[in-house]
């Protein structure tokens, strides 16, 4: 259903130049040294967190500098698989012309971990289902190749305390 | 913070926006403004001292516009001085506009923000912008397809959508009480001028029946994307007293940033989870406030203009910036406290949900408030204000201004 329309005003035309300005031109420079361990880690399926020993802050994805002390963390944590999603949202993958398909994305917080990031769900998970606080666990992909999408997706966990937050409401 | 020179807004000018003015070329757009302005101060070009003006980089392909529009925004001899801080573009013209008054230097001062969207493609314009983003992202090794689609469009609704999401998990707010913002927004629209976005007939039913663009939020929900400008004159308090009717006085400005929730500032920060806990507006709102000497802003501010694309923000900005309760603004909203005949109006220009010329934007709010404190604008209140609020916000890590002012000039402590 479309909307109402708006009133519109008819302005008399000029003359326009077409000109491109290709983005996908430029060479942006970027330094991967930094997560080099990280990766590493993915790629070995093991998730690792970067621990600030000034305020005990982990960070996953590490970050290079934590901004609470100023400090530059440097002490490598194991963290589980799972983990809580902190937000959510939902997207079409770049070939999905004609919009059928959306795509759960969610900002997990890791067990552990005390920041978010981004990731997707598989896609036969309906995303009006995808609530915060809800349980996931890592899946990793079958060729990993040291990247963020050695975690293939992460799929949803049974969780008891839905039924327990419903009973509640309802009283 | 007692000024040496109290600052004051005599009037304020907009052009008709429009999604695409095929009419008029940029520097047009931008003169239109600026005449409309002088023209209702009823002063001469040359009476005015300095130029600020401001747009958001690269969002029409132009990059140093103010180069072939030095005589359409009336800076022949004048110092001249761009600001651009993204969506905040606006907010930050004011503030540097109020700082050339405040500091002495100039009497008459000459803010322009303005924006031709049609003429580029707003998407290369984000792209440039979100580099420091992206530098975060293809460290940990993200194609830029799976980039394009993780970050929502890579726009600012891929933003707006996690804040509403988190939005309405804290306060229980549900898609119709969004849609309710829409239609107050839209309808207060076509009361107004010069707005983009007039609907005097949609109703909420209208809005919850268009699909998702990215859940939570509807096609119906989105802002448009506008081309328009907006002028505002400053003046120190002697000369406004002998030009406008009603001076409104600037009392208060602040900027602060926050850090985006989800990454964080180059891969630093602090490690916000939540997106709508929004600490840099609660900041901001604060120094503005005590600047202005506001103690209770909920019952000393008589009208607020915040910067909303998108109708969740609109119910998180009015509780953040300290008009209302905690989880209480959509109760607000349903019972028509924030209308145009309520106890404490917002928005009443239709808002950034129905125009949304970015680099005018957050000058706009500021003006219109100003406007209703004057008594000049599209869309009057009825009762009488005394004090209002501007507010402007952009991007996802970017600043958050406040344009705090009044009839009457900065109470001077000591």
């Amino acid at each position: 259903m479309p909307l109402p329309d708006y009133i519109k005003k008819q302005y008399k035309k000029t003359r326009t130049l077409h000109g491109n300005w290709y983005l996908m031109n430029y060479k942006y420079k970027f330094n991967l040294s930094r997560t080099k361990v990280f990766l590493k880690g993915l790629k070995d399926g093991v998730c690792l967190g970067l621990k600030c020993r000034s305020c005990n802050t982990v960070s996953f994805p590490p970050r290079l500098i934590c901004g609470r002390c100023l400090v530059m963390p440097d002490q490598w944590v194991r963290l589980p698989e799972t983990g809580t999603i902190a937000t959510g949202s939902a997207t079409y993958e770049a070939d999905d012309k004609n919009r059928e398909r959306p795509l759960p994305v969610i900002a997990v917080r890791q067990d552990g971990a005390d920041t978010i990031w981004l990731h997707n769900m598989p896609k036969d998970i309906d995303f009006h289902s995808v609530y915060i606080g809800m349980p996931v666990k890592a899946v990793w992909a079958k060729e990993r190749t040291g990247s963020w999408f050695d975690i293939d997706y992460y799929d949803a966990l049974e969780d008891p305390a839905v039924e327990l937050n419903k009973k509640e409401q309802e009283k | 913070m007692a000024h040496k020179v109290q600052p004051a807004i005599i009037s304020c000018g907009f052009c008709e926006h429009a999604s695409k003015r095929s009419d008029v070329n940029m520097a047009e757009l931008v003169n239109e403004a600026v005449e409309d302005c002088i023209t209702k101060a009823n002063i001469d070009w040359k009476d005015i001292d300095a130029v600020v003006n401001g747009n958001m980089p690269a969002f029409e392909g132009a990059n140093m516009p103010e180069l072939w529009m030095g005589d359409h925004m009336a800076s022949k001899n004048k110092p001249l001085l761009r600001v651009t801080t993204g969506g905040t573009t606006g907010g930050s013209v004011t503030i540097a506009g109020y700082y050339s008054v405040a500091s002495g230097l100039y009497d008459m001062v000459l803010c322009i923000g303005f924006e031709q969207q049609s003429c580029g493609d707003t998407t290369v314009g984000l792209a440039s912008v979100a580099l420091g983003e992206f530098s975060i992202f293809s460290d940990l090794g993200y194609t830029i397809e799976r980039m394009r689609s993780n970050m929502g469009s890579g726009a600012a609704i891929g933003v707006a959508s996690y804040q509403a999401m988190n939005y309405m998990r804290r306060s229980r707010a549900t898609e119709e009480d969004l849609a309710r913002v829409v239609v107050q927004n839209r309808r207060n629209a076509a009361k107004n001028w010069w707005t983009h976005l007039k609907m005097p007939t949609i109703t909420i039913e209208d809005v919850l029946d268009t699909p998702y663009i990215s859940f939570p939020l509807r096609f119906g929900m989105v802002c448009p994307a506008s081309d328009g400008a907006c002028a505002m004159l400053i003046t120190t308090e002697e000369k406004a007293k002998q030009i406008a009717d009603i001076p409104v006085y600037i009392n208060g400005v602040a900027s602060y940033s926050n850090e985006s929730a989800i990454i964080g500032i180059d891969c630093a920060g602090a490690g916000q989870t939540d997106p709508c806990e929004q600490l840099g507006a609660m900041k901001s709102a604060e120094v503005a406030y005590g600047q202005a000497g506001i103690s209770f802003p909920n019952k000393e501010i008589d009208y607020a203009e915040v910067y909303s694309p998108f109708p969740n923000q609109e119910l998180m900005w009015v509780e953040r910036i300290g008009l209302f309760e905690e989880n209480q603004a959509p109760e607000a909203y349903r019972n028509g406290v924030t209308a145009l005949n309520g106890e404490l109006p917002v928005n009443c220009s239709g808002g950034v949900n129905s125009t949304n010329a970015i680099g005018a934007s957050a000058m706009e709010r500021p003006a219109e408030a100003a406007l209703q404190i004057m008594g000049k604008a599209g869309n009057q209140v009825p009762k009488t204000v005394h004090t209002a609020l501007g507010h402007g916000w952009g991007g996802s890590i970017n600043l958050i201004t406040h344009v705090v002012m009044s009839d009457e000039p900065q109470r001077k402590w000591r």
